[in-house]
């Protein structure tokens, strides 16, 4: 009797103890002070997808470098990030407590389709933006008429695999085609956009198509010996890091050697095929892929002034890092592009002022005032009905190490600006 | 009256569950109400592990069912939000019933495993039937919008829903545990021969309290999943069950108040103590508040020391302060299954 | 035929890392009657340690690797002596909860130190295949197989014929007879950890190099671990290795064979292939039902 009681008076002491920590009245604008603007994201620090850690780092390190500058129109950036495990249900309370607790201006960078799907109606429901939010998926980009405070960032995965379709008929008219791709909506997102860049004529240049699911808990050897029978010569991989890999060792060990080979931009990355070669792989060479973004893996941009920015950049504020991790670089971009749009949003801050300079931006080569850290031409574009920031990319070849780039820039998506 | 637990507890309960909205920012008030859905959900693993002494390491797939239920009748079926908790309820109450009736020939680890099983099996089966549940997109649920003519937040009216509902099944719980019912599960957990010899179908005992506590989880689900406006496969991970475990234990195995403790460290653990806490280490130790996994090591060491201090919970705590100081040591009936050495 | 002999040799050598695991999981339990959740991470964490003595992976070196089963070895029994123990009075849930701590700690604390990124792990092994009359039979599956196998055996020999075998299996058996006649149980405690996490090391070791160094690599095996445990009989090693054989060559005979087996069902069909093995047998297909007297 008395122990209930007991129990029940101690649990509410600790439940006011911690509820009484309630956060700063907002501000006019919530966010914004004379001297600073808070933006804050979720990212992954923990579990399975921890991978991507190192993006909030160079974002950091690049907001870092902007304040040293003088900020943005005298304020400096106050940039947090919480770890949200990649699972949507900590993504949608630690946004709460961004927008709710600590006012933030904007929510920036947030990564991951699903989390990010999560909070994307009530970040709109309370006019906050998600600017720049780190997934392909098409969706954010292309849904903008009914999420106005919603926009994406990077080149998206469908377009991405239109590309990837388009290369196949002007080059490999006659190949047949066996495709690995991931059970779930990024795989799905680069199929649906890769047999569009066939166009119908040339769907049929798909011999099989296999299904793999991320949760599976055995690499997908059986998915490659579906392939290898099929006697496809030109394997498709749709799937991140692990699974690719995996296939690129497996593949040579059931012996199965096809004349190409096209990878996804999110796992073909030098450190990731270097793995799959040392892990036995000998289809790994002459893997084709896109890039948009300078890689800092890559000796052959050295020389360019954004990779050497980049570098002072990370060992200014970011000594501990890996300068030479492409999610670093990854971070360092996308900074710039919020930094640009604030700047243009001027001195009189406001969330809704924020999202018409991000719906209408254009940096390009032709204005200089292009992405510096994004390939040489690429441009930052929205205008109107079109918004999707990012959608030039070029294609790139794996050879001795490294990724050659192959020609010029493709645009995704509309015209080549 | 006894029977549905002290009353001047409840009364004290009821009273601050009331006050709080008043006395906390809405963002507090909104992990308050997770809180209350959180005790639900632990009242129910309590039941099976604390009262009946059944280890079940699944219950997330329970508030997993309910939640989906619940989306799926409010998104695909149109059906009104409130009405959908029962229901949630039912059908994980039904589920975990059917899983109940072979489930009790296993003995206790084996159990535990087996029970290790069903989120594991849920997310696959989540992931196959993608046209029904939305696959790994999920689905979003609408904001839960204020009724009754109230003109509240959404996070203020979320918490008149979450503790509405606790406060309804809190006395339930101790309904069912102080009764003949509540005997028989006891006995069950503390000499399932003796209870065979009693005339106690064991058997039937724990599958009616696999059921009921699904029923539990069920309910906490689909609160869970309006709470969170949107569900998919990664929202219930094995994580979950485990966090559901170490609320029972850490409130105290066998103590239904005790649930209370256990829903306040397993909401706010993760999102505001964990930070907190490494933020002051980071003042004393310099250290990397952001480096991946440090959250994860501040989590489990406080989980550690908290076992340390408190092997039987905070009710265990509870019962020294109170109880007589000689019993400390070796609390005669330690809530859960009996420890290795004695007697089964 | 060909994929058949692929497929087997596959499942053996899957099936023999989640045997060597569920032989971890088994020792544990039978001296303590707690599963060690923990196993897998204690694995994975002990493979970090090999990598940083291998110099990050550039190639495989066996002292590394012994090396690493020593620290393992003395890693375990320190765990139980300073973590568990204390709790040892406490309920059986309670020590279940510490090894779950355990679990999060290790997790997090690799991933702290050598950061998330993804890895390469050396096999010991070629990574090139023996070709059969046109089977591929890979020489890592085989390679693999054979140093588990080895390292079961070298254990067996221990319990079978040395004194120090001989009073842990008394002290597993009747922990009050065996303190009578001068075992010191405790210690016992100690060295069946040291020797679950040197097991859990080996599995690691052997299971990196194909699914890569990362904090999470050993999640999955652990799952197929516990069910190969209670498969063979939570108190079974025979069991344990038999268990996490026959699950390995099942879930890949499955997933060649089967159709309607998709990827994502593989693991709940597994898991309810087990369920039905159970309901038959309910303490495992070695496992000894105990009658208990009144």
């Amino acid at each position: 009797m008395r122990k209930t009681f007991l129990l029940v008076v101690a649990a509410l002491a600790v439940a006011a103890a911690v509820g009484a920590t309630a956060g700063a009245r907002p501000a006019a604008t919530p966010g914004v002070t004379a001297k600073s603007i808070l933006l804050e994201g979720t990212y992954p620090l923990s579990g399975p997808a921890s991978g991507y850690a190192p993006i909030p780092v160079g974002m950091g390190a690049y907001f870092s470098y902007a304040n040293a500058k003088g900020g943005v129109n005298g304020r400096k950036i106050n940039w947090k990030y919480e770890d949200d495990g990649y699972n949507p249900a900590n993504t949608v309370q630690i946004t709460h407590k961004f927008v709710e607790q600590d006012h933030a201006f904007a929510i920036v960078g947030g990564l991951g389709t699903e989390p990010q799907l999560a909070v994307r109606q009530y970040l709109n429901d309370n006019k906050v933006p998600q600017l720049f939010v780190a997934t392909g998926a098409t969706t954010f980009d292309r849904d903008y008429a009914q999420y106005p405070w919603t926009i994406g960032w990077q080149p998206d995965y469908e377009a991405e695999g239109a590309i990837y379709g388009k290369y196949v008929v002007a080059n490999l008219p006659n190949a047949k085609i066996g495709v690995l791709y991931q059970n779930d909506d990024y795989g799905h997102d680069y199929l649906r956009g890769f047999k569009a860049g066939l166009r119908a004529a040339h769907q049929s240049q798909i011999v099989t198509a296999q299904a793999y699911d991320l949760s599976a808990t055995t690499p997908p050897a059986v998915q490659m010996a579906k392939i290898k029978a099929s006697g496809a010569d030109t394997l498709v991989l749709f799937a991140t890091p692990t699974p690719t890999i995996q296939a690129y060792v497996i593949g040579t060990k059931l012996g199965y050697k096809p004349a190409n080979v096209i990878t996804n931009s999110v796992s073909a990355t030098d450190p990731f095929l270097t793995i799959a070669e040392k892990s036995g792989s000998n289809i790994v060479e002459g893997t084709i892929s896109v890039g948009y973004l300078l890689d800092p893996s890559n000796p052959i941009y050295n020389k360019q002034p954004g990779m050497k920015l980049y570098r002072q950049i990370m060992a200014k504020y970011a000594p501990k890092a890996n300068a030479n991790d492409p999610l670093n670089l990854y971070g360092v971009a996308k900074a710039w592009n919020v930094v640009q749009v604030l700047k243009a949003a001027g001195p009189n801050l406001t969330r809704a002022g924020l999202m018409a300079v991000a719906r209408k931006m254009n940096y390009s080569p032709g204005d200089k005032n292009a992405n510096p850290f994004a390939l040489p031409g690429v441009v930052t574009f929205t205008h109107n009905n079109f918004q999707y920031p990012i959608s030039q990319v070029t294609l790139v070849k794996y050879v001795n190490h490294v990724f050659q780039p192959q020609g010029k820039l493709l645009a995704g998506r509309g015209a080549l600006r | 009256m006894k029977r549905l637990g002290n009353p001047v507890a409840l009364g004290v309960l009821v009273v601050a569950v009331i006050a709080a909205p008043f006395l906390f920012s809405n963002y507090r008030t909104y992990q308050l109400a997770f809180v209350g859905l959180y005790l639900v959900a632990l009242l129910g693993l309590d039941i099976l592990t604390g009262f009946t002494g059944q280890i079940s390491l699944g219950h997330g797939a329970f508030m997993g069912i309910g939640a989906y239920t619940t989306t799926i009748l409010v998104v695909d079926h149109g059906v009104r939000d409130l009405w959908t908790i029962p229901l949630g309820g039912l059908i994980a109450g039904v589920i975990g019933l059917a899983f109940g009736i072979p489930a009790t020939r296993f003995a206790g680890p084996y159990l535990a495993l087996a029970t290790f099983a069903i989120p594991l099996a849920f997310i696959g089966l989540l992931k196959r039937f993608p046209h029904f549940t939305g696959g790994n997109v999920g689905k979003n649920l609408p904001q839960l919008k204020a009724e009754f003519g109230w003109h509240t937040s959404p996070s203020i009216w979320f918490y008149v829903v979450c503790w509405t509902v606790a406060l309804v099944m809190l006395p339930l719980a101790f309904f069912i545990v102080r009764g003949r019912f509540g005997r028989a599960m006891r006995s069950v957990r503390d000499s399932e021969i003796a209870a065979t010899a009693n005339g106690i179908s064991t058997a039937g005992v724990k599958t009616l309290a696999f059921g009921i506590s699904a029923f539990y989880c069920g309910v906490a689900g689909s609160l869970y999943g309006i709470g969170i406006t949107y569900v998919n496969p990664d929202t219930f991970p094995i994580d979950l069950s485990i966090l559901l475990l170490v609320g029972i234990v850490l409130g105290g195995a066998g103590s239904l108040y005790g649930m209370l403790f256990g829903a306040l460290f397993v909401e706010f653990i993760r999102i505001s103590w964990g930070p907190a806490l490494l933020n002051l280490f980071s003042k004393v130790h310099h250290i990397d508040t952001h480096a991946p996994g440090s959250g994860l090591v501040v989590y489990g060491v406080v989980l550690l020391l908290v076992l340390y201090a408190a092997p039987s919970g905070a009710a265990g705590l509870a019962r020294f302060s109170f109880g007589s100081k000689t019993r400390i040591i070796r609390p005669r009936h330690p809530p859960g299954p009996p420890a290795k050495g004695e007697n089964a | 035929m060909q994929t058949f002999f692929q497929t087997l040799t596959t499942g053996l050598a899957d099936g023999s890392i989640y045997g060597s695991l569920a032989l971890a999981l088994v020792l544990i339990y039978k001296a303590t009657e707690v599963i060690n959740f923990a196993q897998g991470e204690m694995a994975m964490f002990t493979t970090y340690i090999a990598w940083a003595l291998m110099g990050h992976g550039s190639s495989f070196e066996w002292w590394a690797f012994f090396a690493t089963l020593g620290i393992a070895f003395v890693g375990g029994a320190a765990l139980q002596q300073t973590v568990i123990r204390p709790l040892e009075r406490a309920s059986v849930l309670t020590a279940v909860m510490a090894t779950i701590a355990l679990l999060v700690i290790l997790n997090g604390l690799a991933a702290w130190i050598w950061s998330p990124q993804l890895q390469f792990f050396p096999s010991p092994f070629p990574t090139s295949s023996w070709v059969i009359g046109g089977v591929h039979i890979s020489k890592q599956d085989v390679g693999t197989f054979g140093v588990v196998m080895a390292c079961v055996l070298v254990l067996w020999l221990f319990f079978r014929f040395t004194k120090l075998g001989l009073a842990m299996r008394a002290g597993a058996l009747n922990p009050s007879a065996a303190r009578l006649m001068g075992v010191r149980a405790s210690w016992l405690l100690a060295l069946g950890w040291g020797f679950a996490a040197a097991l859990g090391a080996v599995s690691g070791m052997m299971v990196a190099p194909t699914v890569f160094l990362t904090p999470n690599m050993m999640q999955a095996v652990l799952i197929y671990a516990f069910a190969a445990a209670i498969l063979g009989g939570l108190e079974s090693p025979v069991g344990a290795i038999a268990g996490g054989l026959s699950l390995g060559v099942l879930l890949n005979m499955l997933g060649q064979y089967v159709h309607p087996v998709t990827s994502e069902l593989q693991l709940p069909v597994a898991l309810a292939i087990l369920l039905v093995v159970l309901l038959i047998k309910p303490a495992g297909l070695f496992g000894r039902v105990v009658v208990k007297r009144v």
